[in-house]
């Protein structure tokens, strides 16, 4: 099971706004991190529009169309009458009202400009702060005094496979560091296991070794507030599983 | 899906300029295109045509005072109106704060519905669709869309596993995705 299987059905049902609680934050959580969740959850948003489309039948009465028109009507000012004066004079207040609402025109108009540009400002201003944010995150982890890190070593005694982790229960946050690992088959993968103190292992991430046999693992989805007992990778078939199915060939107490 | 028309027929993107532009007729004519769909899905969802009939109003004044939410490089204007219309609903309907604003909306399906007769048909196709769907998954995946209720609720009240609640709402999006290819 991938990273993303795990979230599928939650993915469909924030979509709906129908995912609350702990499940919820967890996914959003996520979110900020997976382009590739992302874009899943924008098309089953599109799905359930589609839903939408089976209620066609009922029109709206004609007086809805007249109602919305003047509606417009009205927040545009548009109906404006200039009466006829004799004397030239007398159409002074009115060429100067004139005057104002082309110059307040003017300046609604650049208001909106402005509106605009500084809601793009505040996106990206959003956006940067998200990135602050994972960043302090990642430093928060390596350096907090609450942070532990745990170095796992070789069941059997290879002396070249060494892991490093690095986890902070408060916030659910683990960055993996490993090096001389061997490679696997093709078919095969390895698997990040959390073991907590009470309960089932907790799957932590799946990762191949590079050429020089160093891989990491950041940030994996884990609930918040367990405590580490230990941590554990075992190898598991391309895809990893729910469960480990195979002895631990790494270990390291918590 | 292509249109049988052959008359020019102005494009969503081109009409929500124009209405940028304070024009009213482009206004109307999108109001001519998507109020059917609107007010059939406010009427779903509230139960109650007057309300409906607000809720419509406001949908397309907030369009109007606010065109450049739409962005059309993210989507077509009748899936992004039906999301606003939806999630409003809900809000009142649960008498809820607005929780979604409406630059929030973002879609990927391109249905391109510039007749009354693709209306028609597409939404044809989806009432087939849900027709072939089990009962039971079709009202859990109304229960969330129309009634707007999480999935706890909905497993509280129809007395199903979470499990299989999350199952049945996932599988009957995709169901209809694949619909909309077909």
């Amino acid at each position: 099971m991938s990273v993303h299987d795990q979230f599928a059905e939650d993915l469909a049902l924030h979509a709906l706004g129908a995912l609350a609680g702990q499940e919820k934050e967890t996914l959003e959580k996520h979110l900020e991190e997976c382009s590739h969740c992302r874009g899943e959850l924008q098309q089953l948003q599109s799905d359930m529009t589609l839903l939408a489309f089976s209620t066609m039948g009922p029109v709206p009465p004609p007086k809805s169309r007249k109602r919305l028109l003047r509606a417009i009507a009205r927040e545009r000012g548009a109906q404006v009458t200039v009466p006829k004066r004799s004397a030239w004079w007398l159409l002074v207040p009115y060429v100067v009202s004139t005057a104002l609402i082309v110059v307040a025109a003017f300046l609604w108009k650049e208001s909106r400009s402005l509106n605009r540009t500084l809601a793009n400002l505040e996106r990206r201003h959003a956006e940067m702060e998200k990135q602050l944010r994972v960043a302090q995150d990642l430093v928060n982890t390596l350096t907090s005094p609450e942070s532990k890190h745990i170095t796992l070593a070789p069941v059997k005694a290879l002396p070249q496979p060494q892991g490093k982790a690095y986890y902070l229960s408060s916030s659910g946050h683990l960055i993996f560091l490993a090096n001389n690992l061997a490679p696997l088959l093709p078919d095969k993968v390895y698997e990040l296991w959390l073991i907590p103190s009470t309960g089932s292992p907790i799957p932590a991430g799946l990762f191949q070794p590079d050429s020089h046999g160093a891989a990491t693992v950041v940030n994996p989805p884990l609930p918040i507030g367990i405590e580490a007992k230990a941590f554990a990778i075992t190898i598991e078939p391309a895809g990893g599983s729910p469960a480990p199915t195979s002895q631990p060939i790494m270990l390291g107490a918590a | 899906m292509k249109t049988a028309d052959t008359r020019a027929v102005a494009s969503d993107a081109d009409l929500v300029s124009a209405i940028a532009s304070g024009d009213e007729s482009a206004m109307g004519q999108l109001y001519d295109r998507y109020s059917a769909i609107v007010y059939s899905t406010a009427v779903r969802i509230l139960g109650d045509r007057t309300t409906a009939e607000d809720l419509l109003q406001e949908v397309f004044m907030q369009l109007w005072r606010n065109p450049a939410a739409f962005d059309s490089n993210r989507g077509t204007l009748a899936p992004w109106l039906v999301a606003i219309t939806r999630n409003r609903a809900i809000d009142w309907l649960r008498k809820r704060r607005p929780e979604t604003l409406v630059a929030d909306v973002s879609l990927a399906i391109e249905p391109d519905l510039a007749s009354k007769t693709d209306f028609a048909r597409f939404a044809g196709k989806i009432r087939a669709m849900l027709d072939r769907m089990p009962k039971t998954q079709k009202d859990v995946l109304e229960m969330a869309y129309f009634e707007g209720l999480t999935h706890s609720e909905i497993a509280a009240k129809t007395g199903q596993p979470l499990g299989t609640i999350k199952t049945r709402i996932r599988s009957g999006l995709l169901a209809l995705r694949t619909a909309l290819t077909q």
